[in-house]
């Protein structure tokens, strides 16, 4: 596989007309799209609009059927996540059997740029106990070691495929807390995507609206709303706008 | 990622040294006891082939028959089986237990290629099942070997229940059935259905292939007089055919063979007179065609080439199903 590089390295994301079929049609089509440096970004729609299609051309456990698409200058390929990208399945996967401290040193022996003392702080913080085995914690736990898990190689890209699904209010507050104030102290981008957005408004700046495999808004949340429209109400007006279109079509 | 392999594989790895260890312990127990019994009763002087008369007393040998006939079989079923448990308890689940939970999108996305993380799984898997298997072959082998033509040894490399637990072919059966579990599970994403999936194929291409590789072993070719007192068996190996060849040395042709013996055998009653019709009818000596003991070890590389190349096959097979993998 070769690895094309893109001249703007400095980017985290760069879509350029990118699409992905399925048998059963397309899932993304025609996206070009730039994710610029230490943003957080809600990357939202309705379900099967796109999302974790489009989180799965960037982490490059798919590959694009169309179009071009560069994470920091390398396109993604089969050989290994990029250095500098995290990415934090839905499912939250982990291997049930190990213990916390284990699964840190999965993590250690996986990623050439591991913190150990920083992926235990995250953990320690949680309050998580380091010998429990991954498959007794309480979801919110499970959703922290993972977390740890993803920022313990110091990413500059985090991509959060419905990070927040299935958390009940109190976990999904702490999570939120932890992920906003690591975007911060360590300048990295964020990516979390949803299909509610009341719950990452107030914590992006940064907007991708999805709708049909399609990108209907995305920019700085501060230019998009620049006349103090609520993102919520942004997104409603764009996504009826396309739904009367289709139905006119 | 060796680590990691290591670590999720602890559960088989523990389970196949203790294996190993109670394995080893009771083949050694057994051929102690074994030996210790024929030394008591004499019977070490007739386990060497073309020994002298037999000084131990019958009983003692109908003894060691009835107490020890089991227990040479169990030994071999148990080096039968091993490979069949290699490919159903670790290649079946080695891909499809990840498959199955979604931890192989945590293995995806950390800074290590698939490819490496395919082989670290395949290598910390195979090499110390292989291991296990191979001393465990070698120790019944050595057990069984002690008791000589009083053993099972006795009935050559080509028996149906020796052959398998020989030389290099329950390695390659075990290469088979891991690959064919890996295959399995990465297609079919189940563990369940890639154990039993894979048994079942496995145990029909066994019974399938069995046999196949004796096919390119060089044939030899034994003949005496008709009516001479030689035993054309003699030598051991596996029998594959047999006939007569007429005056000239030509082969008769089985329709003739069978009329000729009707005929021969229809007016005569003892063995001269019989002989003597099918010397009148032109047939000069018996022969048999034998694939003999000493190229046993060949058919042994092209069973193992057989088994072996599937198992390549399927592995190949293996890694494109993972690449696809999303």
């Amino acid at each position: 596989m070769t690895t094309r590089r893109h001249p703007d390295r400095a980017l985290p994301v760069l879509a350029e007309g990118v699409g992905k079929r399925y048998r059963r049609g397309w899932a993304l089509e025609e996206t070009s799209l730039v994710i610029p440096e230490n943003r957080v970004v809600a990357l939202v729609g309705p379900n099967g609009a796109g999302k974790s299609t489009l989180m799965g051309l960037v982490t490059g456990m798919l590959r694009p059927s169309a179009g071009s698409i560069a994470v920091f200058g390398d396109e993604p390929s089969g050989k290994g996540l990029h250095p500098a990208v995290s990415y934090l399945a839905q499912q939250k996967p982990l291997y049930r059997q190990l213990t916390v401290a284990e699964t840190l040193t999965f993590g250690a022996r996986t990623n050439p740029t591991w913190d150990q003392g920083y992926a235990s702080h995250l953990v320690e913080q949680a309050g998580v106990p380091m010998n429990a085995k991954v498959g007794t914690l309480s979801g919110g736990q499970r959703t922290r070691v993972a977390l740890a898990l993803a920022l313990g190689k110091r990413p500059r890209l985090l991509l959060l495929d419905e990070p927040l699904a299935d958390l009940d209010p109190l976990a999904r507050e702490a999570v939120l807390r932890v992920l906003m104030s690591e975007a911060r102290m360590q300048g990295m981008t964020v990516v979390l995507s949803s299909h509610v957005l009341a719950e990452l408004e107030g914590v992006c700046d940064h907007l991708v609206l999805l709708h049909r495999g399609r990108v209907l808004l995305a920019g700085d949340v501060n230019r998009l709303s620049g006349d103090g429209t609520p993102l919520g109400e942004l997104v409603l007006r764009h996504m009826r706008a396309a739904a009367a279109q289709e139905v006119a079509a | 990622m060796i680590w990691a392999a290591f670590r999720l594989q602890r559960l088989q790895l523990l389970t196949l040294l203790g294996l190993l260890v109670a394995g080893s312990v009771t083949v050694v127990l057994l051929r102690s006891t074994m030996v210790d019994f024929f030394t008591s009763t004499r019977l070490i002087e007739c386990v060497a082939p073309n020994a002298g008369p037999c000084p131990a007393s019958p009983e003692d040998l109908d003894a060691f028959a009835a107490n020890w006939g089991d227990l040479f079989l169990v030994g071999r079923v148990v080096i039968v089986l091993l490979p069949a448990l290699v490919g159903v308890f670790i290649g079946a689940p080695l891909f499809a237990q990840e498959l199955e939970q979604g931890t192989h999108v945590l293995a995806f996305t950390q800074s290590v290629s698939r490819t490496r993380w395919m082989l670290s799984k395949l290598v910390v898997a195979l090499v110390p099942a292989l291991v296990v298997l191979v001393v465990l072959q070698y120790l019944v082998w050595w057990w069984l070997d002690a008791a000589g033509v009083l053993g099972p040894h006795a009935n050559g490399s080509f028996h149906v229940l020796n052959f398998g637990v020989e030389h290099v072919s329950p390695v390659g059966y075990a290469l088979f059935a891991f690959a064919l579990g890996t295959f399995a599970g990465a297609v079919s994403r189940r563990t369940l259905v890639a154990m039993t999936a894979g048994l079942g194929v496995f145990v029909a291409a066994r019974f399938a292939l069995f046999g196949l590789a004796n096919r390119w072993v060089p044939r030899e070719r034994r003949d005496a007089p008709v009516g001479a007192d030689a035993d054309l068996s003699q030598g051991g190996g596996l029998w594959v055919g047999s006939g007569w060849l007429d005056t000239a040395g030509q082969q008769v042709s089985p329709d003739r063979a069978a009329a000729l013996t009707r005929t021969c055998k229809g007016g005569t009653e003892t063995q001269e007179a019989y002989t003597a019709c099918l010397q009148q009818s032109g047939v000069a000596r018996r022969y048999v065609i034998t694939i003999p003991e000493s190229s046993a070890w060949l058919a042994h590389v092209y069973d193992f080439a057989v088994f072996g190349g599937l198992a390549v096959l399927l592995l190949a097979g293996t890694a494109w199903a993972l690449r696809r993998q999303s």
